[in-house]
């Protein structure tokens, strides 16, 4: 029934004998995940304070940070930094750069992403009612008070279902960072393939563990939270 | 010092735009004592609330508590100087402010939405802060909800925990910006009970509000608010019984029933 190129292609034995190298390609996925997503989630934050702030200045800074980089592909904003910026970056300061693949991709990713970033966290914060920020100061809190204390807590809330799905979306796009010679997973399937010939049953078994790893910690984190997050709600 | 009033509102005057909602509104709140401030929507009450502790800044006049200037201070030569955004909040954590939509933080506890100020604000160690925390949700009998969120609590139990976060702040006055405004009847009697309690205990207080029962029974003075000015004011059995104002006689009359 199964043709002979179909029951190869789905044989994971030759995934499963490369398991080490694989399984290290993947811890390289996360580093550059943790450091990307930080990053994002802290730019993201900063550049939706900017487009919430009351100064005009600011509200343009942080439109043109999101508009920037949550318009570039993830593809072309990872070639761009890590052959590109050097350059820009040489001419200005008079001496040659270079990017270490891991710097490159998490600036990529970190920028790209914290584009969204600043969008979930403007509309959480605009999702404030003003009467909670009142009380604050009526309190006597300082704003700064009010943003920690009473605006983040129920952004976060708010907006956990949505940062999850960017999170999720951050950890697949990591597997472009083989692209400029990241040692990832998929790094590691085209240099098996080089040696065994085989990218099909290779390229199945790393959608299968990128499938498992995904579909397993945001399920832990959505069973863990989703408590806590709807405590607010009535 | 004992005739300083707890406040006082000189000349206030505010303007959105070119609307001028307060036209020069001047009054004193003498300690202990309960004023109400009736009027139709749009009188400008609100805003005369908001603008006491700086939830809005006068356009004109000032407002002092306990003497204290709320927007300026003056240095020895007599030169004034706006007050400081920080300055202000010091001053505000004398004013216990109460919300027709009750504006309970809805991530904390009602203990927690009591505790946070106190701790945050004026720096109390947290077993001082649940101690006095505990002791305002007793004073508006919820002291069993304390572990409560606000979504588990019907409107009138957030009001009452809203107002022992005013109080947990020890505040000098309390302004009530239409308390039970949103509230259904059932609901709003006992929300209107604590503020009575609030009264009888000697609170200095300033209530906003349509219910003109309350205003007549509980208040000391009585000020009628007509498009930004003070109308007509006395104590409430003239205002209620007696008015001077026709304006504020036709105010009164849609009321019939309820008050008198």
């Amino acid at each position: 029934m199964f043709s002979d190129a179909l029951r190869e292609s789905v044989d994971l034995s030759l995934f499963w004998d490369y398991r080490e190298v694989m399984l290290s390609g993947l811890a390289f996925n996360f580093h550059v995940f943790a450091a990307s997503a930080t990053a994002a989630i802290a730019l993201g934050l900063g550049a939706a304070l900017l487009r919430v702030a009351q100064a005009l200045p600011f509200r343009v800074l942080g439109t043109l940070h999101v508009e920037t980089f949550r318009n570039a592909p993830d593809y072309i904003m990872l070639v761009w930094v890590h052959f590109v910026l050097p350059l820009l970056l040489g001419a200005a300061l008079g001496t040659r750069i270079e990017f270490h693949p891991f710097a490159s991709a998490v600036i990529a990713l970190g920028l790209v992403y914290s584009g969204y970033y600043a969008e979930t966290f403007r509309a959480g914060i605009q999702s404030i009612p003003r009467g909670h920020l009142e009380a604050g100061r009526a309190c006597g809190m300082s704003e700064r008070q009010i943003l920690w204390r009473i605006v983040m807590p129920q952004v976060v809330r708010r907006m956990l279902p949505e940062g999850l799905n960017q999170l999720v979306s951050l950890f697949k796009a990591t597997t472009i960072v083989s692209l400029i010679t990241v040692p990832d997973l998929m790094y590691r399937v085209s240099m098996v393939t080089a040696t065994e010939m085989k990218p099909l049953p290779l390229y199945t078994g790393a959608a299968l563990l990128y499938f498992a790893v995904v579909f397993a910690a945001a399920s832990l984190v959505r069973l863990a939270s989703e408590r806590w997050r709807r405590r607010i709600l009535a | 010092m004992d005739d300083m009033p707890a406040i006082r509102a000189s000349g206030i005057r505010k303007r959105f735009g070119e609307l001028e909602v307060l036209r020069g509104v001047s009054f004193d709140v003498r300690r202990g004592s309960v004023v109400s401030m009736i009027g139709a929507s749009g009188s400008g009450k609100s805003t005369l609330l908001r603008c006491i502790n700086r939830l809005e800044a006068p356009t004109e006049g000032e407002v002092y508590i306990d003497g204290v200037p709320m927007g300026f201070v003056e240095d020895r030569g007599g030169r004034r100087r706006a007050r400081s955004l920080a300055e202000i909040n010091r001053l505000r954590r004398d004013l216990g402010m109460v919300f027709q939509q009750f504006n309970l933080w809805p991530h904390m506890t009602a203990l927690g939405n009591v505790i946070e100020a106190p701790m945050r604000v004026r720096g109390l160690p947290r077993a001082e802060a649940v101690a006095l925390g505990e002791a305002a949700l007793e004073q508006v009998r919820l002291a069993e909800k304390r572990d409560a969120y606000p979504a588990h609590l019907s409107g009138g139990q957030q009001q009452r925990v809203a107002i022992a976060r005013a109080l947990a702040m020890q505040p000098k006055a309390m302004l009530f910006d239409e308390a039970t405004s949103s509230l259904d009847p059932e609901l709003t009697e006992e929300v209107l009970a604590v503020m009575r309690d609030l009264a009888q205990r000697g609170t200095t207080m300033i209530v906003v509000t349509h219910e003109m029962r309350f205003a007549r029974e509980v208040s000391d003075e009585v000020m009628f608010l007509h498009d930004g000015v003070i109308e007509e004011s006395g104590p409430p059995g003239q205002v209620f019984g007696a008015p001077r104002s026709e304006r504020c006689r036709q105010f009164l009359s849609k009321f019939i029933g309820q008050a008198r």
